[in-house]
């Protein structure tokens, strides 16, 4: 290393769930190579592909390097540079006519996690101007993980619910249910406890339409499930444990209510259809021996880790999924238990780790004295993403309908942060007509992706190796780092609050930021658990020491008296009356399989007779790293296809193939594999949207072929679509 | 002294962490010339797949192929740690020649898609290894699936066995690997 190369350590967090140290080498202000973790003292988190390349994503020659203005029809690509002060002057002017035209709820602003952050990150800053301005439109719900939000907020009242992930060396065994971390990381060391697991000689079992890397790596058995059918499988294996008197009637005695009702559904009772293995396998496509075999093992394992995986959740009805597997965690006794897990969602926020969240955010006008809308629980705006009176999936529609089609108000203007949704909304055909209709579309980006091409102002912003902030990762160990500014902004970049502050001057809000990036981040940490900032900023990382698994629940279950789960009835609601109030149309009050649409016996399917998944690929984080050279080069981006469906189609390996339905068509090469249950097609989700001029899509988005119809209970169905694949 | 990787293959799950790294560390753009490979190998019939990864840098074999084959003697093993290295300057030029990579089983000769591109290939991390750090594909990958050290340290480690699915082991040139193999089970049904 030469004498004026420097190391500086960073933390990288693009959405995938993880956050892994990056040794960033810089050599005369420009980086020059990137290392990992290397402590010897603590777990390291090392980091992925991905964490690996962010050298030619940071210098991409397609980085913006200037505020540009759409000059050409939307998505047309034709933009000119300007500068900062016409962007911020334009998008001033177009704020202010909007809210005084049509009122603040006009305005929408869509975030996501692509750039998570405390200082940077685009809610705080872009929700504090809206709020400033009166209001705006936020969109209730999350596409990740919104059915196993609906099961946890009503079985256990609240959605912190996953063990860390070291406490899977204490599983005996664990069932991964739909769930691929090798590929979708989801904490920097979830594949690595896994293996650990496994050598320890825990036993796995793989429930999935794919034979997947995480799969071959630690399962020993694979057990194929058609999509969207998770639940019926889960409620025969349900029936199977009472049939055959497996279930730990004393667990669900004291810390259950609603099991008898459950039991009526699952032995026949309530219509007439006892819900055995023999029902569920003609749905499932599971042989009945099988799912016997499963929930006997299950049930005689202790403790045993379902891993209920997100991806199945993202189906219709997917909630019904989620809720049946902590139905079945509750028979097992797994929940509250060292190596059990509680069947919620495999994924979700940790409550470990603290820290403050900066300037404090008025009260947005438009939806805080507005009570929530129909169908919505009623403790869902006190859990991540569930402010709000439009539901995130109806969003779509909502801008295209406005007032006209029943929604609260016509929308005009949309704010993007940290989000490509013209890519990663469902339905892209549909997200093209909404974004044409609106007024005025500003995206916060590094490239110009498929949402920035429908904006009319896209801002440069920076990578959070060009800007000062803070971060927290909630991987295993949870970690804080601070993120120094390493090398000068690429081209006219901003740092977001850097920008967002001029904006607020220009609408008014001189007091908007009274504080350097410094002195944030100082105000920050204030309210965490550091108690030597500066040694912390010149380290410029803290593992909080793991001291043993975090396990949800156990309060619950070793005093139950003195710690009362946070439902209604202080119990696990196997039956929730909260459902039962909603009064929802095929959402009932216990967990059920219900015939999803776009499954293989709807009628659809004669014209479009594969499901469709749309899984996450290792070399993106959603939409992120798709241009990345290092990285592409890795894998093509193809559609999987299994060799019966694609001999029946005269399909070779590597052919182009045209996949459609009515919302839309894509050309893209097939994959032909051995690893997909026939009937079943995956298209990684994340491709960037390229239509040509008939409307093709020659990028290969899933979501051109998605529905934008949530589950009655919030599921987004990204995984439930029906789809053609013939020889392009 | 031999250097040596340790391979655990059971552990990969084909991330390609150690690949994008190594690209990173040494320099080497995307294009065809790739110091670390990590193949996929694919066998069996739905519903009993197979799937193993293979990771292929240079092997740094005892007696490599590569050397005697080169016409313009560009390649060499060093006396001191049997890494096997090339200089560019020396090499003729995947125009003119390419005989390593036709000599090496494993492909480890890599060229880029430049003009008359000069032969590269993993060359151990030298320049680590002098400051007492593992290869940049073992001190980053995120199952612990790789060591390197001295090939006698390595075997007294994890064993002799040099082969896996997907690397043969040459008794001709040696390859300084140690493996740990998938074994080739399909996943019977449940």
């Amino acid at each position: 290393m030469s004498d004026n190369e420097q190391v500086i350590t960073t933390l990288c967090a693009p959405h995938c769930g993880g956050g892994c140290l990056l040794k960033v080498h810089v050599r005369d202000g420009v980086i020059t190579r990137i290392e990992t973790d290397d402590d010897t003292d603590n777990v390291q988190l090392r980091a992925c592909l991905r964490g690996r390349a962010w050298r030619q994503r940071i210098y991409h020659p397609d980085r913006l390097k200037r505020p540009m203005k759409r000059v050409g029809p939307r998505g047309s690509g034709q933009f000119q540079p300007v500068s900062w002060d016409e962007a911020l002057d334009t998008i001033a002017a177009e704020l202010k006519r909007v809210v005084q035209t049509y009122g603040p709820a006009a305005i929408v602003h869509w975030v996501s996690g692509g750039d998570q952050a405390a200082l940077h990150d685009g809610w705080r800053r872009m929700s504090r101007i809206f709020c400033m301005l009166g209001g705006y439109t936020r969109p209730w719900g999350l596409h990740s993980y919104e059915g196993g939000i609906f099961a946890e907020l009503t079985c256990f009242g609240m959605g912190y619910t996953a063990h860390t992930r070291d406490d899977l060396l204490n599983s005996r065994l664990i069932i991964m249910w739909g769930w691929d971390p090798a590929a979708t990381i989801q904490d920097t060391n979830t594949a690595w406890y896994l293996m650990q697991a496994k050598e320890r000689g825990t036993r796995i079992i793989s429930v999935d339409p794919r034979f997947t890397a995480s799969t071959s790596a630690f399962a020993h058995h694979w057990i194929p499930i058609r999509p969207g059918t998770d639940a019926a499988a889960l409620i025969a294996m349900a029936n199977v444990m009472v049939m055959e008197n497996l279930q730990d009637q004393a667990f669900l005695d004291r810390f259950t209510i609603g099991f008898d009702a459950f039991k009526d559904y699952i032995l026949g009772k309530e219509d007439g259809v006892a819900k055995t293995p023999e029902w569920a396998e003609p749905i499932t496509g599971m042989p009945a021996a099988t799912i016997r075999r499963l929930a006997q093992e299950y049930a005689a394992a202790r403790p045993a880790a379902l891993i209920a995986g997100i991806g199945p959740g993202r189906t219709a009805y997917g909630e019904q999924y989620h809720r049946a597997a902590i139905t079945l965690a509750a028979m097992t006794g797994n929940i509250g238990k060292s190596g059990g897990s509680c069947g919620g969602k495999s994924w979700g926020p940790h409550p470990l780790g603290k820290m403050g969240s900066g300037p404090k955010i008025p009260p947005n006008q438009v939806d805080d004295t507005v009570p929530d809308p129909p169908g919505k629980l009623p403790n869902r705006k006190y859990y991540i993403w569930g402010h709000g009176i439009i539901n995130v999936f109806r969003l779509t529609d909502a801008i295209i309908r406005g007032k006209a089609g029943g929604y609260p108000a016509d929308y005009k203007f949309l704010w993007i942060s940290n989000a490509n949704p013209l890519n990663q909304w469902p339905n892209t055909n549909k997200t093209v007509e909404a974004f044409n209709k609106l007024d005025f579309i500003v995206t916060e980006e590094h490239f110009m992706t498929p949402t920035a091409r429908y904006a009319d102002m896209v801002l440069p912003t920076t990578t959070f190796f060009e800007r000062v902030d803070v971060t927290m990762s909630a991987s295993c160990p949870v970690s804080y780092a601070y993120r120094r500014k390493i090398i000068e902004p690429i081209g006219e970049s901003r740092a977001p609050l850097d920008f967002a502050t001029d904006l607020a001057r220009r609408l008014g809000f001189a007091d908007y930021n009274d504080k350097t990036d410094e002195q944030w981040v100082d105000a920050i940490l204030q309210e965490s658990p550091l108690t030597d900032v500066a040694a912390f900023k010149r380290k410029g990382f803290h593992k909080i020491e793991l001291t043993g698994p975090s396990v949800p629940f156990r309060a619950q279950i070793e005093d139950p008296k003195k710690n009362p789960f946070y439902t209604p009835s202080g119990k696990i609601e196997i039956y929730s009356r909260m459902i039962a109030d909603l009064n929802l149309p095929n959402c009932p009050p216990i967990p059920k399989y219900i015939q999803p649409w776009e499954g293989r016996n709807d009628p659809l399917a004669e014209k479009y007779p594969l499901q469709l998944i749309t899984t996450h690929t290792k070399r993106r984080a959603h939409t992120q790293f798709d241009n990345v050279p290092w990285l592409r080069e890795l894998e093509p981006h193809a559609i999987s296809i299994s060799r019966a469906d694609a001999a029946a189609r005269g399909i070779r390996d590597g052919d182009k193939v045209r996949v459609f339905n009515d919302r839309g068509a894509l050309i893209v090469p097939a994959k032909v594999v051995e690893t997909i249950m026939p009937g079943v097609v995956d298209l990684p989700q994340g491709a960037w949207y390229n239509p040509d001029e008939s409307g093709l899509d020659r990028g290969g988005c899933a979501n051109v072929l998605s529905l934008d119809r949530p589950s009655p209970g919030g599921a987004l169905p990204s995984n439930t679509a029906l789809v053609q694949v013939e020889k392009a | 002294m031999q250097l040596a990787f340790y391979f655990d293959q059971t552990r990969c799950t084909g991330c390609y962490a150690c690949a994008v790294a190594c690209k990173d560390w040494h320099d080497v753009p995307a294009g065809p010339a790739s110091w670390m490979r990590v193949t996929t190998i694919e066998r069996g019939k739905y519903p009993h797949p197979f799937i193993a990864f293979a990771c292929t840098p240079c092997y740094h074999c005892a007696q490599p192929a590569c050397v005697p084959a080169c016409p313009a003697n560009a390649i060499s093993k060093r006396g001191e740690d049997g890494i096997v290295v090339v200089d560019r300057d020396a090499c003729l030029g995947k125009d003119k020649c390419q005989m390593c990579l036709e000599a090496c089983p494993y492909r480890a000769p890599q060229f880029g898609d430049e003009a008359d591109a000069k032969m590269q290939k993993c060359d151990f991390c030298i320049d680590r290894w002098a400051e007492g750090k593992p290869p940049i594909c073992v001190a980053g990958c995120p199952m612990r699936a790789l060591d390197a050290g001295p090939i006698t340290k390595m075997e007294s480690r994890y064993g002799k066995l040099h082969e896996a699915e997907g690397i043969r082991y040459h008794e001709g040139l040696r390859p300084s690997l140690v493996c740990k193999p998938r074994r080739q089970v399909y996943l019977a049904s449940y």
